[in-house]
């Protein structure tokens, strides 16, 4: 099995003028499950491509096992793909689809048999050997193109948002499927995808990256928990955190009209590291309660609510804080709209964040 | 219950889909009339027409007894369409029918297999837009206009291709392409590639162009070189456009007059040394002494080759 590790990688296109990537510095263990995650554009199919030697770096070099690998090509580097779309080649058949990369590596035909109809039926796909491609589902597609993948027991396995194409259900059961193969083979996977709930639910660390850049890498609860810039808390989770923007004052945050908290809660201690002028308090949904009286001893925010979405499994209730909406997650709510609501949360669910978007506490 | 039963009984209900199906039969004779009518006039009409008349003794335009076989045994055994002798000692003129055939055998391959080579050449080079039009340019000038330009080209003084002779020291071999009969024929051959090539070219470039990119990523991650990927992947897919591309081009071959005619005039070079068909159909039909009978049945020979051909072409899905 591989280690994968990217030193100050970068990527221009267009002799300069597009940044796909800007010093990528990362280090994939041995076996591990990496899921890089990002909005579309961000640079993440780029950086995948660059593991696999589809593109060649501009800058910084790319080591498997601390070998360096970039300027070499993808036959070289033992890594197999699945692309977005499958790229199964519609002229050969399923089992002749699986075959061909052992094919190219001149495997003889009694074990290339053996090794596809293995890779197949790991696959459940035995049944559809001599079907074309595009007689299948793209659920099937989707078997086929990973038992291409998995055939040639490769170091390093990259998926390029490969349940993209699917629908809901089919998506899930793919994603467990994904998850149970990468946890048998052991293989070091680098997986791309724009959904966070994929991300979260497959990944031992979630890479995250906005305009070629990596934001945080850390696993999907620490990723939740400890979102380390406001873009990140921004982007993960549904629905997004609050970031309420208010001006810090000796020793609490103002939010105008809405009330202050008390920074000694956010910041225990560190009152001094908080810089005045602009801050953010982070608060999810989730971890906000929505209360109809005053609650006594501590502080709260004060809101009017816009509207109530109830969503069955809980209810989503919108605030107007000042000039701004806050969502709550409550499990069941007797709120309406335009009714006066105060919102309370624990110390420890709350983030600040700096002007620059830094997490301060 | 039988279907006639079925139709019997809706029958006996008074629908009135039968009304409505006569409608529409009319809607259909309609629309169909003019088009069928030209397609009659101009295509049916004459291939009919020459057929029978094939049969037939003809004064000038005026048709006379008929005669059986005799216009295409004549034609058959006349040296100007098989000339068997030349044809054994490998000497022009061969006959226009065996000359019209090594047109085929030596352009269709030759045409092709540039086509793809410029097509895959143009797939990845900056400015391949510009150069797939240059060579394009070749098919979209009017064939006589290329005959006439080979004209130039071929001139003993002034030609550009003697001139190369001489740059890269062959002056030996300079002579007037157009005019020797041994040689002529592959001068012309090599124009007609020329306007050919840009045509298959372009077929060829949509093909590719079509090849989802992914495919060929996916063969170089699973270890294909340049070579495997071009024999294992981009062949079989460019496969359906090359037996349209052999097939238009076995079709335009057969019916080749022009580039012939410009260098050659109605004779098709000196004593006939590169005639095609299309050139002994005018001669027979067109110049005294005209024989209406040899120009049918030689007319119809270009038919039969080339009709199966189009008719496979129409046929492909």
């Amino acid at each position: 099995m591989t280690q994968i590790t990217m030193e100050d990688v970068s990527k221009y296109f267009d002799d300069g003028e597009t940044v796909a990537n800007y010093r990528l510095n990362l280090e994939v263990e041995d076996g591990e499950f990496i899921v890089f995650l990002g909005p579309s554009g961000c640079g993440k199919t780029t950086a995948l491509r660059l593991v696999a030697g589809l593109e060649d770096p501009s800058e910084g070099a790319i080591y498997f096992d601390g070998q360096r690998v970039d300027g070499r090509s993808p036959s070289d580097r033992n890594v197999a793909m699945v692309f977005q779309n499958y790229a199964l080649y519609p002229h050969m058949t399923v089992a002749e689809n699986v075959a061909y990369p052992l094919k190219i590596q001149g495997v003889p035909p009694d074990e290339r048999d053996r090794k596809v109809e293995e890779a197949m039926s790991f696959l459940h796909i035995e049944d559809q050997a001599d079907k074309p491609p595009a007689e299948l589902s793209g659920g099937q597609r989707q078997r086929v193109a990973l038992a291409r993948a998995i055939v040639r027991e490769p170091s390093v396995f990259l998926l390029d948002e490969p349940l993209s194409n699917l629908d809901a259900k089919l998506r899930q059961e793919m994603r467990s499927e994904l998850k149970r193969l990468q946890d048998e083979l052991g293989i070091t996977t680098i997986y791309v995808t724009h959904n966070q709930e994929e991300a979260m639910s497959m990944a031992h660390r979630v890479v995250v990256m906005n305009r070629g850049t990596i934001r945080q890498v850390a696993p999907p609860g620490e990723l939740y928990s400890r979102p380390r810039t406001e873009w990140v808390a921004r982007f993960i989770g549904s629905p997004p955190m609050n970031l309420l923007r208010g001006t810090r004052q000796n020793g609490s945050i103002e939010f105008g009209e809405a009330g202050s908290v008390d920074l000694r809660r956010t910041s225990p201690g560190g009152l001094e590291t908080v810089p005045r002028g602009t801050v953010s308090l982070g608060v999810r949904p989730e971890d906000i309660t929505v209360e109809t009286d005053p609650p006594s001893g501590t502080a709260a925010i004060e809101g009017t609510v816009d509207t109530v979405e109830p969503l069955g499994e809980y209810t989503i209730v919108n605030v107007a804080v000042a000039d701004q909406i806050v969502n709550a997650k409550v499990s069941s709510t007797s709120v309406d709209r335009e009714d006066r609501v105060y919102l309370t949360f624990d110390d420890d669910d709350a983030y600040l964040y700096d002007e620059n978007g830094e997490l301060l506490s | 219950m039988s279907l006639r039963d079925h139709i019997d009984a809706l029958e006996a209900d008074g629908v009135a889909w039968p009304d409505v199906d006569r409608r529409k039969a009319t809607a259909i004779v309609v629309f169909l009339v003019p088009g069928l009518t030209l397609f009659g006039i101009f295509s049916v009409g004459p291939i009919v027409y020459s057929a029978v008349g094939s049969f037939f003794s003809w004064d000038g335009f005026t048709i006379e007894s008929f005669t059986g076989l005799d216009n295409w045994i004549r034609t058959f055994a006349d040296p100007l369409i098989v000339n068997w002798d030349n044809i054994l000692r490998w000497r022009f003129p061969m006959g226009a029918l065996t000359q019209n055939l090594l047109w085929v055998v030596l352009h269709v391959p030759i045409s092709t297999l540039l086509g793809l080579g410029m097509a895959l050449l143009f797939v990845d080079l900056k400015g391949r837009r510009i150069l797939r039009s240059m060579v394009f340019l070749g098919f979209t000038t009017p064939t006589i206009i290329i005959g006439l330009v080979l004209m130039f080209i071929y001139d003993p003084q002034a030609g550009i291709f003697n001139e190369l002779l001489r740059v890269i020291g062959l002056g030996g071999q300079v002579r007037n392409w157009t005019q020797s009969p041994q040689v002529a024929i592959y001068a012309l051959i090599a124009g007609g590639i020329w306007v050919q090539t840009g045509f298959n070219m372009l077929l060829y470039s949509s093909a590719l162009a079509a090849i989802d990119p992914s495919l060929i990523e996916s063969a170089k991650v699973d270890g294909a070189g340049r070579w495997r990927r071009f024999w294992d992947i981009t062949w079989p897919l460019v496969r359906p456009v090359t037996a349209v591309v052999v097939i238009m081009g076995i079709i335009w071959v057969m019916r080749v007059f022009d580039i012939v005619y410009a260098a050659g005039g109605s004779a098709g070079g000196p004593n006939h040394a590169y005639s095609v068909l299309g050139i002994e159909v005018y001669r027979a039909a067109f110049e005294p002494p005209i024989d209406y009978g040899k120009a049918m049945v030689v007319a119809l020979v270009q038919l039969v080759i080339v009709a199966p051909l189009a008719l496979y072409i129409a046929r492909m899905n």
